[in-house]
């Protein structure tokens, strides 16, 4: 299938100009917080690297990942990705189905047997033996450990495969679970976000074609480029948090002047991804600039996290009838333990008859 | 669960209810001991005694003009700690979300950066006092591990507090875990052991204000 | 013990300006012969029992600022930290925590506050009695309101039921319930000393009347060392043209079981005075010029008796006060500058600091107050019983310094006090650093002052 062509070849032969593709390069490299001297390295790279076979495997999702990575504005930089990539198995955009569907697949996993990359959204559910989503019969687990057997890496797109995203909220119907839970053998990228951030997929798969290496990941597997600081801390509302000026509700003066959104419970503080930076929509904005505050979709749990409009610095302490039953607790033992020292002084002055005698009290 | 879902869930909860059942036991446990009558004709009667013990709760702010000379320093840092701390507290937009979601009562913030500045000398404020209680000879006398771990857990929720603000040491969702598991860890240890003054100041001056108002002395 | 042993064992040294037994050659501060472990568990157990909510708090609420330290005379003249208020309940608090605090239950079963050692106790005996007036000015300064001094008062009855009282305290103590005085007054004493003084002063005395509507009292301080306050008295009370008395069996209003802490010695003392004036009918019992009297009987007397007073409690200085106010005492006018020493049981923690003020202005006298005066006076150093225990003197002169640097920096004509043991141990001290001032009685100003009715 995938030819032993070159890119640069495959690029030339489609009249994309060097131009474009040093431009792409750029963008890629300073997405990834690359010297720009690497744009023309990586350019040199992805020009010599062969055509990369991706398998997209689709599990408990909603679409909306692929959506965000085709739903691009046109002419965009990151469908050149899919130039440099042999999307060789994807159910939602090939045009083959069912049986021959499959076939497209093991014939990549044969033909490129250690070298493909696996490409996951969504969760996997692992209860009652995880009948509640199967592909072709087969359950997503199994075809996720036949898939990923002979796979070079998997790239978890999306907070569904990255952390089990909201088929794992509770209660979690379906017993699902993220993808990294069942691959523990190969690396893993997490690319979370609900949706990601198109660049982001684009930037890694770059990474991996340009340095044949996976790139630096943090603690939860997610890239550093991408996912090393806050939303908070490269937030333009930043200053009004600073100066304490914060939106109290959605339509008030704050809001309409664009004050910080902490207390309208924007997770931005607790939020590792770029979307204040890369932007969405060709970077037109990001959910913050249309006035609501970060959801945190980059996070594990983020749908658990108590409630999109709760701030932050609020607790989830319970009820106040549970205090209340513990102070009456406290009073009860407390009254016990008066009466255990009045006892013992009543006796202490019985036993050994000391008149009870002055009044200082 | 991570450290923070920890902090704001289960830990809060049961801080919470340590702090209510321990300061509880500690009030009734002192409360309901004997009360002895007193027989002795009052030069002053119960209003005067009320309002003595009233009085005093606020005359014992401030030390009476004999000995503020020698107490000026330590005074100081107490009130600027202790004033330090209201103003962290019950000023910052965050800690006023906290308290609202636990009484629903709300007021306005006060410029972060002003609290920051607040941190930062209140801090300043409870090391001249750890220094002062080391090296002060009555103070090295009298200091058990009660003051010091008092100390330690007052402390703290500033420090992580300054901590998370600036982003120093660790992520921000650990610093926030930690600086609400430091608070709920003062909330713990508050009934136990001298932060306890918090209630029991109210209940000691008052005591010794009815006491002496109804002698006719000096409160 | 015989009256005779006493007196061989713990002879009376009445000729010195500070009269308390002779001092001791070797001194026997520990009573009667309990083991280690009986003494601490006997100490521990009678601190705590009386133990009510009041001094719960009081325990409870201390945050070690250790500024009650600045308050103490004996601290603040020497700098010693051990002398700070409430290190001098230390090991009691201890005991609290153990046996009457809220988590009493926890620290005996985790053993977390060990029991104290009865050389530790041993210890605390000189900080307990010999360095502690009982003044309470560290009770004024602490900013919990902790009123430290009746803490210290709870804490005696601990050490003396443990046998831990100061060789001289417990002496005078133990004379006073046996023989009614702790310094040899007598009721027989008291008679023959109250004729002289009728001779000598030619007034008339009272004693003994089988009704009368005022009763007044004594210190032995007086009897013994200043009789002439007997003579004072009964002209006061001629004066005024009283219905009053002299009563041999309730002379006596120091009351040395409290001080030294036996509670049921301070209740037989303080039930002469109070079965006397029910006896006769008393209206008014007057309490001499003597600070730890007023605390026992015009405020632990009623609590003592178990029900209210059937009659008023007022220190000589409040009665004077009143007289002169109400126009029954008629005065010569004195043209001196005066300074008053406040006596603290009666001012500080009696609540009477305005009535001596008074009396001193209705003489004309031009008062001139100290540095710190009234409620904020300094302790002379020998209240509490401090002054009868011989191996307390070099502190307790020390604690004076601060009397009398402040006292010279006014340049008073006169000073009065209107307490006996302040007044002994400012002459003791007068006489110690040769020191050029008297302290005088209020009592004797305003009984040298009246104007007698010719007619």
């Amino acid at each position: 299938m995938s030819q032993p062509e070159t890119l640069g070849l495959q690029l030339a032969r489609r009249g994309i100009s060097r131009r474009s593709f040093l431009k792409f390069c750029t963008a890629m490299a300073s997405a990834m917080a690359l010297p720009p001297a690497m744009a023309a390295q990586m350019a040199d790279a992805l020009a010599k690297a062969h055509r990369q076979s991706v398998i997209w495997l689709s599990f408990q999702e909603c679409t909306g990942c692929t959506e965000s990575l085709t739903r691009s504005h046109n002419p965009s930089l990151e469908s050149l990705i899919f130039d440099f990539i042999s999307l060789d198995y994807h159910h939602t955009l090939q045009a083959a189905s069912g049986e021959a569907a499959e076939h497209a697949r093991e014939a990549a996993m044969a033909a490129n047997a250690g070298n493909y990359i696996v490409v996951v959204d969504g969760s996997v559910p692992l209860k009652d033996d995880g009948v509640y989503s199967t592909i072709a019969g087969i359950t997503n687990l199994q075809m996720l450990k036949d898939t990923v057997k002979d796979a070079a890496a998997v790239v978890s797109v999306g907070t569904c495969a990255a952390f089990g995203g909201i088929p794992k909220a509770k209660p979690n119907p379906t017993g699902a679970v993220a993808i990294s839970e069942i691959v523990t053998d190969k690396p893993v990228i997490n690319v979370s976000g609900c949706p990601p951030i198109p660049v982001v997929i684009t930037g890694v798969l770059s990474h991996v074609l340009t340095f044949g290496s996976i790139p630096e990941l943090d603690h939860l597997g997610r890239p550093l480029a991408f996912f090393g600081e806050t939303i908070h801390d490269r937030c333009y509302r930043r200053p009004f948090y600073d100066r304490g000026l914060f939106a109290k509700a959605f339509d008030d003066e704050g809001a309409r002047k664009g004050w910080c959104l902490f207390e309208l419970g924007c997770k931005g503080p607790t939020t590792y991804n770029a979307c204040a930076t890369v932007k969405w929509n060709d970077g037109t904005s990001f959910p913050i600039e249309s006035g609501h505050g970060c959801l945190g979709c980059s996070e594990p749990d983020f749908w658990d996290g108590g409630g999109f409009y709760k701030a932050l610095s609020q607790g989830n302490w319970g009820t106040a009838e549970g205090i209340a039953a513990a102070a009456v607790a406290g009073a009860a033992i407390g009254t016990g333990a008066a009466m255990m020292s009045r006892k013992r002084q009543q006796s202490m002055v019985q036993e050994h008859g000391e008149s009870e005698g002055g009044t200082l009290k | 669960m991570t450290l923070l879902e920890f902090a704001r869930g289960p830990g809060l909860q049961w801080s919470l209810v340590i702090l209510a059942v321990g300061m509880m036991w500690r009030l009734v446990g002192i409360l309901a001991l004997k009360h002895k009558p007193d027989f002795s004709e009052p030069r002053a009667g119960g209003g005067a005694m009320f309002a003595g013990a009233v009085k005093t709760v606020f005359t014992r702010m401030v030390y009476a003009k004999p000995f503020r000379t020698q107490t000026t320093l330590a005074s100081l840092l107490s009130y600027v700690f202790h004033i330090g701390l209201a103003i962290v507290v019950f000023g910052f937009g965050p800690h006023i979300l906290f308290i609202r979601d636990l009484t629903g009562l709300s007021w306005p913030n006060l410029p972060s950066g002003m609290i920051y500045l607040t941190g930062v000398i209140t801090l300043g404020a409870l090391v001249a006092l750890l220094i002062r209680r080391m090296t002060h000879p009555v103070l090295r006398l009298l200091s058990n591990f009660d003051d010091y771990f008092s100390w330690l857990v007052t402390v703290l929720p500033i420090a992580t507090g300054l901590l998370a603000v600036a982003h120093l040491g660790a992520r921000y969702e650990t610093l926030l875990g930690l600086h609400i598991l430091s608070v709920e860890l003062l909330l713990v240890w508050l009934p136990f052991g001298k932060l306890g003054h918090a209630f029991l100041v109210f209940v000691s001056r008052a005591t010794t204000g009815a006491v002496f108002a109804r002698r006719g002395a000096a409160t | 013990m015989s009256t005779a042993d006493i007196n061989e064992k713990h002879p009376l040294d009445l000729d010195q300006a500070r009269v308390s037994i002779k001092k001791p050659e070797t001194r026997s501060d520990i009573q009667g012969d309990l083991t280690d472990q009986e003494r601490v568990d006997t100490a521990m157990r009678n601190f705590v029992k009386d133990f009510g909510a009041v001094a719960a708090t009081y325990m409870e609420a201390c945050v070690h600022c250790g500024h009650c330290a600045e308050a103490c005379h004996f601290y603040v003249q020497t700098q010693d930290p051990k002398y700070t208020p409430i290190w001098k309940l230390e090991p009691f608090k201890q005991a609290y925590k153990r046996e009457a605090g809220p988590f009493a239950w926890f620290y005996r079963a985790l053993n977390l506050k060990r029991k104290v050692t009865t050389r530790e106790l041993e210890a605390w005996q000189e900080l307990i009695y010999d360095s502690c007036t009982m003044c309470g000015r560290c009770s004024l300064i602490c900013p919990m309101g902790i009123d430290i001094a009746t803490l210290v008062g709870l804490a005696r009855h601990g050490m003396f039921q443990a046998g831990l009282v100061p060789h001289e305290l417990w002496a005078v103590a133990e004379r006073a319930e046996r023989e009614g005085s702790p310094l040899g007054a007598t009721a027989d004493v008291f008679e023959d000393r109250v004729e002289w003084m009728g001779d000598e002063h030619e007034v008339e005395m009272n004693i003994d009347l089988d009704q009368a509507d005022v009763m007044v009292t004594l210190s032995s301080i007086e009897i013994q060392k200043y009789p002439k306050s007997m003579a004072d008295l009964a002209k006061v009370m001629n004066h005024m043209g009283l219905s009053w008395t002299f009563r041999t069996d309730g002379y006596e209003a120091t009351n040395f079981g409290m001080l030294s802490g036996n509670s049921a010695w301070q209740r037989d003392m303080s039930m002469k005075i109070i079965d006397a004036a029910i006896k006769i009918g008393a209206k008014t019992v007057i309490l001499p010029e003597c600070g730890h009297a007023y605390g026992a009987l015009r405020w632990q007397g009623a609590n003592v008796y178990g029900k209210p007073l059937p009659f008023r409690v007022r220190h000589i200085s409040e009665f004077l006060a009143e007289a002169a106010r109400e126009g029954k005492l008629k005065l010569k006018k004195v043209d001196k500058s005066v300074t008053f020493h406040d006596p603290c049981q009666v001012s500080r923690r009696g609540g009477a600091t305005q009535a001596p003020r008074d009396v001193i202005s209705a003489l004309g006298l031009e008062m001139r107050e100290t540095q710190d005066h009234g409620d904020y006076n300094w302790c002379c150093g020998g209240g509490g019983g401090v002054i009868t225990i011989h191996r307390a003197d070099p502190i307790r002169y020390k604690a004076f310094e601060i009397k009398m640097r402040q006292i010279d920096e006014i340049e008073a004509d006169l000073m009065v006090t209107s307490c006996a043991n302040c007044r002994q141990n400012f002459d003791d001290s007068q006489q110690h650093f040769q020191w050029d001032r008297k302290m005088e009685s209020l009592l004797e100003l305003v009984a040298d002052n009246l104007i007698e009715d010719p007619a």
